[in-house]
C-alpha cells in the first residue's frame, strides 16, 4: 500500500513516503500529464510485472488517476496524477503536522514557531 | 441436554436388543477393508472406487443402526447425516455458483461492453461462457463455472491473436471442468486428481495451439512469463 501512514524517516526523497517505484511513478505521472501503461515502463525502466501492481495500488490510494481508452480493436488504460505535486505535498504535509499536533500538542506547535524563525 | 455417556449406553443397549449387531458388524468390517483399500492402493480407478464403497458401507451401517434404534437419542448419528448433506450438497453445488461470487469480488463487466470479438470468438469454440473484464494493470484470465476473467492488464499486453490463444486455453479448462462436475469433485475429496495443475496447463495450451496456431501461443507464453 502507499505507505503514507508509514514514514520512512531514513529513506530519501520521496521514498520517506512511497516505495521507490512508487515514487518513480509518481514522479513520470507528474512531469508528463497522460501516460499510456507501456510509456510508464518505458520512462521508469521498471518491467510491466513490477509497475502494473503499483499502478492498481496508486490508483487505489487515489494519487493516480486512469481512464479507459477504446480506440478501434485495442483497449488501454490512460494515466495521469490525481493531483499536481505541490497540492499532493501539501496534502502529505497536512497530515504529517496533523498527526504531530495531535501526539505532541503544544511541544510540535511551540516548535513549528521556532523553525519558522530559524527559516 | 445431549449426555454422551446416556446416548452410547442407548447405542449399545438397542442395537444389542434388535439382532442386527452380527449384520452391522460385518458392514462396517467392509467399510474398514474398503478404506485400508482405498489407502494402499495407487491405481486410481480402484482408489475412487474403493473410496465411494466404502463410504457406501458407512451409509449402510449408519442406516442399520437408524432401523434398530428406538430410543430418540441419536443426537450424534443426526449431527453426523446433516454434515453428510451439508457438505455434499456444497462440494456439488459451490462449482456451479463460484464464478458469480467471482464476478462481485473483481466487479467484473461483461467483455461486450468495450470489446466484441473476445465473446464472438468464445461463442465459436462452441461453449456456453461469458467473457468478462476487470479492473485492474496486472495481466491476468482466469475461468470458472460460466465465465472467463481477463484483466485490462492482459487486453493492453496481447495482440489479437495472443489474447485468442489465452482465450482457448481458458475454454478448454472451462470444458475440463464442466464436464464431468461429480467424478472431479470425488478426485478431490479422495486426492486422486488425474492430471496435476502442471499436466492441466499444458493440455489447456495444446487446445490453444489447435485453435489458433502454435505462434500465437508461443509469443503469448513470452509475454506472459
Amino acid at each position: 500500500m502507499v505507505k503514507l501512514d508509514r514514514i520512512n524517516l531514513s529513506n530519501e526523497g520521496l521514498t520517506k513516503f512511497f516505495s521507490p517505484i512508487e515514487s518513480q511513478i509518481m514522479q513520470v505521472l507528474w512531469e508528463n500529464e497522460e501516460l499510456t501503461t507501456s510509456m510508464i515502463t518505458e520512462k521508469t525502466d521498471i518491467p510491466l510485472s513490477s509497475v502494473a501492481g503499483t499502478l492498481d495500488r496508486l490508483v487505489k490510494a487515489g494519487y493516480a488517476n486512469r481512464e479507459l481508452d477504446k480506440s478501434g480493436n485495442k483497449v488501454r488504460y490512460i494515466y495521469s496524477a490525481s493531483d499536481s505535486m505541490d497540492n499532493t505535498a501539501n496534502h502529505i504535509t497536512q497530515k504529517v503536522l496533523d498527526s504531530l499536533v495531535d501526539t505532541f500538542g503544544k511541544v510540535a506547535i511551540e516548535n513549528f514557531h521556532t523553525y519558522n524563525k530559524k527559516k | 441436554m445431549f449426555n454422551i455417556r446416556d446416548e452410547l449406553q442407548c447405542y449399545v443397549t438397542c442395537i444389542s436388543d434388535s439382532g442386527l449387531l452380527p449384520l452391522i458388524g460385518v458392514v462396517l468390517l467392509a467399510a474398514t477393508l474398503m478404506f485400508g483399500l482405498y489407502l494402499k492402493s495407487t491405481d486410481t480407478k480402484n482408489r475412487l472406487i474403493s473410496l465411494v464403497l466404502g463410504q457406501l458401507s458407512i451409509l449402510a451401517a449408519i442406516a442399520l443402526i437408524i432401523h434398530a434404534m428406538n430410543c430418540s437419542q441419536m443426537l450424534s448419528l443426526e449431527i453426523y447425516m446433516a454434515y453428510v448433506i451439508l457438505s455434499t450438497s456444497i462440494i456439488l453445488l459451490l462449482p456451479r455458483v463460484y464464478y458469480k461470487v467471482l464476478i462481485k469480488r473483481y466487479k467484473a463487466r461483461p467483455i461486450t461492453e468495450i470489446m466484441d470479438w473476445p465473446q464472438e470468438f468464445v461463442d465459436e469454440l462452441d461453449i456456453k461462457a461469458t467473457v468478462y473484464y476487470y479492473d485492474s494493470a496486472v495481466p491476468g484470465a482466469f475461468a470458472s463455472g460460466k465465465a472467463i476473467f481477463l484483466s485490462i492488464g492482459m487486453l493492453e499486453l496481447t495482440d489479437t491473436p495472443e489474447l485468442k490463444a489465452i482465450l482457448a486455453h481458458e475454454v478448454w479448462h472451462l470444458r475440463h471442468n464442466n464436464k464431468t462436475p461429480i467424478l472431479r469433485q470425488l478426485a478431490l475429496m479422495s486426492f486422486t486428481g488425474n492430471h496435476s495443475q502442471d499436466e492441466l496447463e499444458i493440455l489447456a495450451d495444446r487446445f490453444a495451439e489447435k485453435t489458433v496456431g502454435k505462434a500465437a501461443l508461443e509469443s503469448a507464453r513470452a509475454k506472459l512469463v
